[in-house]
């Protein structure tokens, strides 16, 4: 039980740390909404222009980057959410020779970040003929993100009660149905919060995006926006408006599966 | 319906050995319990048979099949887990129907067997639930009637009451047993609950530290212990035990210890130093005019456990504690003086490496 004052204090704190983490991304959305010129300062209210964002839209080309983002974060997401439930359960639920050596190499791509690999890699994939191509965009990102999407599918069939998926081996299911029949539709929760995840991180990727490609057919929004900031240094609600249409498809995937990412997010914290 | 037989399997994790040279065999519709605390390689015996464990050593057969190299889904089993292991995100009538779908059981058929099982389990109302709103009680009948519906040649059971409360333990027990009689089907049955192991088995395996101690009817196990270990481990209270110097006298032989001297008729053959062990029924008051009784010995009482029934008083003589049985209530109270004689027919002798020796 909290006392009253226990639970006075925990709100205020709650309240002053959300108010925190809200207040630069109010302060964006309201700068996107003002008069149009740039005249407003940072937060200012002096009425809604919702016109700044069709505006930003037609003059940053969004559309094509946004398209391109879509284009790389889909292929990502499908590639490493599909590989990283297979190695997940196997790393998870399956007795195999080297299983601990072969699960730490997987760790390596959580460990190594970008900056690192970001000179050899351009070369390696310049070598293929990858780079100014989609690909070079989409197989480095679905291999870093395999590497956490294992981690996580890993740790989610580890909570799974053994006895569940002898219970199927015995009833006659293969282990590919006892993955899809009986294991996926309880992982759903940690399979969606995962796709949340390496979304966002797919779709926030920048450095990766201005190395590998030139083409601007190819670019994506991150990379898009900052070209568009570069043009644009002195219309401040203009920037906002790019800012926010870059950010939005994020937000919005985030608050279809809001319900689900809460509860992937703790699952395993509490005895359910 | 098969027989299963166990022929030297072992097991081995490592440098442990969970299970040592098993030979066990199991008839075609015998409802057979392995028994034993944590650790006696029961559920490792058992897993083994479903096929969820590799065997270091030895043969598996169910019927004329040698199953050692078998996947668990060829094996013809049906499994009841401690935890019943029912799909979550699956109806009843779906975790009922699971394992025939896998066997591509023409779709009447099956709702068919579904049908009858939940009839015969009483789960009608909950077929359109799903397992997270059932009581413990529905959950395990539902854990049963996935057994059932398979119709297989062995069922096996791990510990299927052991999350169950008392009342819907022996409620469950009898309907388990009933459900055995009625199909027939050969079981192996896994408990450390001696209990569970007493009503229920038409014959009983005690394992211990993963070597098999006797196996035999409940009543050969209750009333001819091999050893101290199935004599302590199989009845409530358990055998009580005491060292005793035994010799020839008195037409009998004479048991001697430290606050014990009785002369019992016949059992002779016994060796110097005996193990005897003493059932609570094979333990009465003190009554000179029961021609049955030895005695009469003496001690403090240690407990008191009345039952309404019946009663158990422990009582220490010397430096052993001895249970003494008695009609209805008694108004014996801890640290009074008892005195008690003992059933000679009831005595169970012991040698020194702990096997039952007979008695003349």
């Amino acid at each position: 039980m909290t006392s009253r004052r226990e639970q006075t204090l925990t709100y205020a704190l709650l309240g002053a740390f959300s108010l925190l983490a809200l207040m630069p991304i109010a302060g964006i959305v309201l700068t996107a909404l003002q008069e149009p010129g740039g005249g407003a300062s940072f937060g200012e209210i002096n009425g809604v222009h919702p016109g700044n964002l069709r505006r930003a839209w037609e003059d940053g080309n969004f559309g094509d980057y946004l398209a391109s983002s879509a284009i790389v974060a889909a292929a990502v997401v499908a590639i490493a959410t599909t590989v990283s439930i297979l190695a997940g359960y196997a790393f998870g639920l399956m007795r195999f020779r080297g299983s601990q050596v072969l699960f730490y190499a997987f760790l390596l791509g959580l460990m190594i970040p970008t900056e690192a690999m970001i000179v050899p890699l351009y070369y390696d994939l310049r070598d293929l003929a990858l780079t100014d191509t989609y690909w070079a965009l989409i197989l480095p990102q679905a291999g870093t993100s395999i590497a956490f999407g294992t981690f996580w599918m890993r740790a989610f069939f580890r909570t799974v009660p053994r006895s569940l998926v002898e219970a199927a081996r015995i009833d006659g299911a293969s282990s590919w149905l006892t993955l899809w029949r009986v294991l996926l539709p309880l992982a759903r929760p940690a399979v969606l919060t995962m796709v949340v995840l390496i979304f966002m991180w797919t779709w926030n990727e920048f450095l990766l995006a201005l190395v590998m490609v030139t083409d601007e057919g190819l670019r994506t929004a991150p990379l898009g926006l900052s070209f568009f900031l570069g043009r644009n240094q002195a219309d401040l609600t203009l920037l906002a408006a790019g800012a926010v249409i870059v950010a939005t498809p994020v937000v919005v995937l985030y608050a279809f599966l809001q319900r689900h990412f809460i509860r992937g997010m703790v699952s395993g914290a509490v005895k359910g | 319906m098969a027989a299963v037989r166990f022929s030297g399997v072992r097991k081995r994790y490592g440098d442990t050995v969970a299970v040592h040279g098993l030979d066990l065999e199991i008839g075609d519709g015998e409802f057979m319990v392995l028994v034993g605390p944590s650790g006696s390689g029961k559920s490792t015996a058992l897993r083994m048979l479903a096929g969820l464990e590799a065997i270091t050593e030895g043969e598996i057969r169910i019927g004329d099949r040698t199953v050692n190299g078998v996947a668990p889904r060829e094996r013809d089993i049906a499994m009841v887990f401690q935890d019943y292991a029912l799909y979550p995100q699956m109806t009843v009538y779906d975790n009922l129907a699971f394992g025939l779908r896998r066997r591509r059981i023409a779709k009447p058929e099956i709702d068919e067997r579904v049908r009858r099982a939940a009839a015969v389990l009483r789960l009608e109302p909950y077929l359109r639930r799903k397992p997270g709103q059932l009581s413990g009680g529905q959950a395990q009948r539902v854990a049963l009637g996935r057994a059932l519906v398979r119709d297989p040649q062995v069922w096996l059971m791990d510990e299927p009451l052991s999350n169950l409360d008392a009342k819907l333990r022996t409620q469950t027990r009898g309907e388990i047993k009933r459900l055995q009689q009625q199909e027939r089907t050969t079981t192996v049955y896994v408990t450390h609950d001696q209990v569970e192991a007493m009503t229920m088995g038409d014959r009983i395996a005690v394992l211990n530290e993963g070597a098999l101690e006797q196996v035999g009817t409940p009543e050969e196990l209750y009333e001819r212990p091999a050893n101290t270990f199935v004599g302590g481990f199989i009845g409530s209270p358990a055998m009580a035990f005491f060292a005793a110097a035994a010799a020839p006298g008195d037409g009998g032989t004479r048991l001697t210890a430290a606050g014990i001297d009785l002369a019992v008729p016949g059992a002779a053959g016994l060796p110097r130093e005996v193990t005897v062990g003493v059932r609570p029924e094979g333990a009465r008051v003190w009554d000179p005019d029961d021609r049955e009784l030895v005695g009469p010995l003496a001690g403090e009482v240690a407990f008191v456990e009345a039952l309404g029934r019946e009663t158990f008083v422990g009582v220490d003589v010397g430096e052993v504690r001895l249970v003494v049985h008695g009609e209805g209530r008694s108004r014996l109270v801890p640290g009074e003086r008892l005195e008690f004689g003992l059933l000679p027919r009831a005595l169970r002798f012991f040698g020194a490496d702990g096997r039952a020796v007979a008695a003349g």
